[in-house]
């Protein structure tokens, strides 16, 4: 059976009309001017030209918003859930012939600030072709790739920045939560797999929220979490502060490689759970097992449309051979971001 | 009245040359503080991977003024979104009046701006290292000369004095 879970469903209480009439009318106030806002601060990565395009955007709501797509030579282009829009100087939708063309300058410009002039803060980021802004919005990266004995040294001539914004949307861990208790009331060792853009990170760092405050409901009191937060989007730290809410017993280690951090984790903090953000690296699989051997229990993700992707993949297909995974969240977009197909209790196959 | 506006002419010339004085030997002074802000920018840059706005700030803390109000603004006009190198020249023509600097040791400064923070932390590394080599240079040689031109302006403040007293009189 798929679940699917959106922000209406979460906030729809039905009960007292009245209440949601006003609710309602108060968020169409505020709808659009916090929308400019939103806008307006994303805007402020980019030079002058794109900055007053996007600040100028009155049609596209900024929730519906997933990727600012800015390609050398190529249209302007913004994608919600379903749609490619592309930008005018005006900030109008408009067919691609019309729409603003990106210029040398304009990613220049961009990356400049987005690193805040200091390619080389960001170097080892750009080597694995992305950038992490303040506040958890991760920016990919491509260009030429500059090899020195075969390893990639740095990135040149950058011709595309894709903006992926980050969401912070809470509830849904809540649904799934159940399913993930083992029968002592722990958690069991999961793994949340699916394609890109389809809401692993955001269903993650809410798992990670409740499990570390703890649900009285369910049984589940609250645990020490250890988030290995190798590429800074799972809790979007500035200058040692949290971003995103992880809950109270959450340490973060940050910008750390995956497969040091959790023995450095395990060893400094002592987590019960230890969290990570897309497994997939041989190192990581090693480090994982290291850890398994500690007590401790883990959560993660990693790229994979199904359970038989994920099987056909090298790095975890022996790690869920070994079966070191308990339960499986397969999500999807079938009915927009965090749909959530199916959830496995990989001990007996069982869908749960 | 005579009298009082020959001393006003003497002493008057007399606090230019002492001021200038003053001015020589505050280069070599401002050139080690300089030079010892580079070295600190520089190890954040290559050990701490700091990114410029917060590496700023640190220079910022452990400087006396000028330097202090330099770093303080280059920190403040990265923040507002300014690229490094833009900042960087800007500051310099904002704050220069501050300074005993000549315009050389100028010209060894902007080349700092050139792409500051726009590649790897090792070639970074290479330029502001270039940098304060030569500012080190300029640095040995204000000091030998500074301590003999300091004392000549401030005489020669005084004796310009006397000598326009003895032509007016």
């Amino acid at each position: 059976m798929s679940l699917h879970y959106t922000l209406s469903v979460v906030q729809a209480p039905k009960v007292k009309p009245t209440k949601v009439a006003a609710l309602q009318t108060e968020a169409c106030i505020s709808g659009p001017n916090q929308s400019a806002v939103l806008w307006a601060d994303m805007a402020r990565w980019f030079g002058e030209d794109i900055r007053s395009i996007l600040g100028n955007i009155r049609v596209v709501p900024f929730h519906e918003v997933e990727e600012i797509r800015v390609r050398m030579g190529q249209p302007l282009m913004i994608r919600t859930s379903d749609k490619d829009l592309f930008l005018d100087r005006e900030g109008e939708v408009t067919s691609p012939d019309k729409a603003y063309h990106v210029k040398r300058e304009d990613l220049t410009c961009a990356l400049e600030r987005m690193t805040h002039s200091s390619v080389y803060a960001a170097e080892e980021d750009l080597k694995q072709g992305f950038l992490t802004l303040s506040g958890g919005n991760r920016v990919g990266v491509t260009g030429e790739a500059v090899l020195v004995r075969g390893q990639i040294q740095t990135m040149k001539h950058i011709s595309a920045l894709n903006l992926r914004i980050a969401r912070n949307i809470q509830g849904r861990g809540l649904k799934i939560l159940p399913l993930l208790l083992g029968t002592q009331g722990i958690v069991c060792h999961t793994i949340l797999i699916s394609p890109p853009r389809a809401g692993k990170t955001t269903l993650l760092r809410d798992l990670i929220r409740l499990i570390s405050n703890g649900v009285p409901g369910l049984g589940l009191t609250g645990q020490t979490v250890g988030v290995v937060d190798e590429r800074g989007e799972l809790a979007g730290m500035c200058q040692g502060v949290p971003t995103y809410d992880l809950g109270y017993r959450t340490d973060v280690l940050d910008g750390c490689p995956k497969a040091k951090g959790m023995s450095m984790m395990v060893r400094s903090m002592a987590p019960q759970v230890m969290a990570m953000d897309e497994l997939g690296h041989a190192d990581d699989v090693e480090a994982l097992m290291d850890v398994l051997r500690t007590g401790v229990q883990i959560l993660s993700t990693a790229h994979a449309s199904s359970i038989e992707e994920a099987r056909n993949r090298p790095t975890l297909a022996h790690l869920l051979d070994q079966g070191v995974f308990e339960r499986m969240v397969v999500l999807s977009r079938k009915h927009g971001p965090g749909t959530i197909d199916g959830v496995y209790d990989l001990r007996t196959g069982r869908i749960l | 009245m005579l009298i009082l506006g020959c001393i006003a002419i003497i002493a008057g010339c007399g606090c230019m040359g002492l001021w200038s004085a003053n001015r020589i030997r505050r280069r070599p002074v401002e050139l080690r503080e300089g030079l010892m802000a580079l070295a600190l920018l520089d190890t954040e840059i290559v050990w701490g991977s700091t990114p410029l706005p917060e590496a700023f700030g640190v220079v910022k803390e452990r400087t006396d003024t000028p330097w202090k109000e330099f770093f303080g603004e280059l920190q403040e006009r990265l923040q507002r979104g300014e690229s490094a190198s833009t900042a960087w020249q800007e500051t310099i023509l904002a704050q220069n009046l501050h300074f005993c600097l000549k315009k050389e040791d100028w010209q060894v400064i902007r080349d700092v701006s050139k792409g500051l923070g726009q590649s790897d932390s090792t070639e970074q590394h290479k330029r502001l290292e270039l940098v304060q080599r030569q500012l080190a240079l300029m640095k040995d040689q204000a000091g030998i000369w500074s301590e003999k031109q300091a004392k000549m302006w401030s005489y020669l403040g005084f004796l310009c004095g006397i000598a326009g007293v003895l032509i007016l009189i």
